[in-house]
């Protein structure tokens, strides 16, 4: 997604990150219980998982990602005005650039005398599960995570 | 907020405590506005939602945290 961040930015597309709370706390980065100790870790996002884009933090009941539905690791893309154009209930790279590789061309379109109006469209994407990395990621967090996610998806 | 804040920041990954926030299928419909949030910047300087969106034509926001 750091990335696409880049690809895109000349094209006056923004992205931003907005930080949640714990979906897999450990013991070594355990569930959240200030906003002090929610700076670090969005701090820990960007300094250990190499996170360059704008780092956002929620407020501390998450009022922000409950309202957008809480999925612990779903994307949004929205218009200048605030119009929303895409909501995705997971975050796939691919997904993200076929959608703002889409938008991007309307501005064009009706430049050209398209008239366009929006309508709504639902499909299924295919996102890489990185299962390797997403295990080695639960044992950062700490034991009881991996453990935890092990009992709760015991197929994985 | 002070019972949302622990239900929300749940303690274990077990389903009884993870599932209940778990509500995308109420969520804003696309071609609606967003609704608008106050957030915090690193340095902790709060901003709002609303204004990061007018920064760029289209803006790519994900959510999600460290674990």
């Amino acid at each position: 997604m750091n990335a696409l961040a880049e690809k895109f930015a000349e094209q006056d597309v923004g992205s931003i990150f907005i930080y949640t709370h714990e979906a897999h706390p450990g013991e070594n980065v355990p569930h959240l219980a200030s906003m002090e100790q929610k700076f670090r870790h969005a701090r820990l996002l960007r300094d250990e998982l190499g996170v360059t884009r704008p780092i956002l933090v929620d407020a501390l009941d998450g009022a922000c990602h409950l309202a957008y539905g809480s999925m612990p690791n779903m994307t949004w893309i929205f218009a200048r005005s605030g119009l929303i154009l895409y909501k995705s209930d997971w975050t796939d790279a691919h997904s993200v650039e076929n959608a703002i590789e889409y938008f991007s061309q309307v501005p064009a379109r009706r430049k050209a005398g398209e008239r366009l109006a929006g309508f709504r469209v639902e499909r299924l994407d295919y996102r890489n599960q990185e299962r390797d990395l997403f295990y080695k990621r639960l044992e950062r967090n700490g034991q009881k995570a991996l453990i935890e996610f092990k009992k709760a998806f015991p197929s994985g | 907020m002070t019972d949302l804040v622990p239900r929300y920041n749940y303690d274990s990954f077990v389903p009884e405590k993870f599932e209940p926030c778990l509500n995308f299928d109420s969520s804003p419909k696309t071609g609606t506005m967003a609704p608008d949030f106050p957030l915090w910047q690193l340095n902790e300087a709060e901003t709002r939602l609303g204004e990061l969106l007018k920064q760029h034509a289209y803006t790519i926001v994900e959510f999600g945290s460290f674990t």
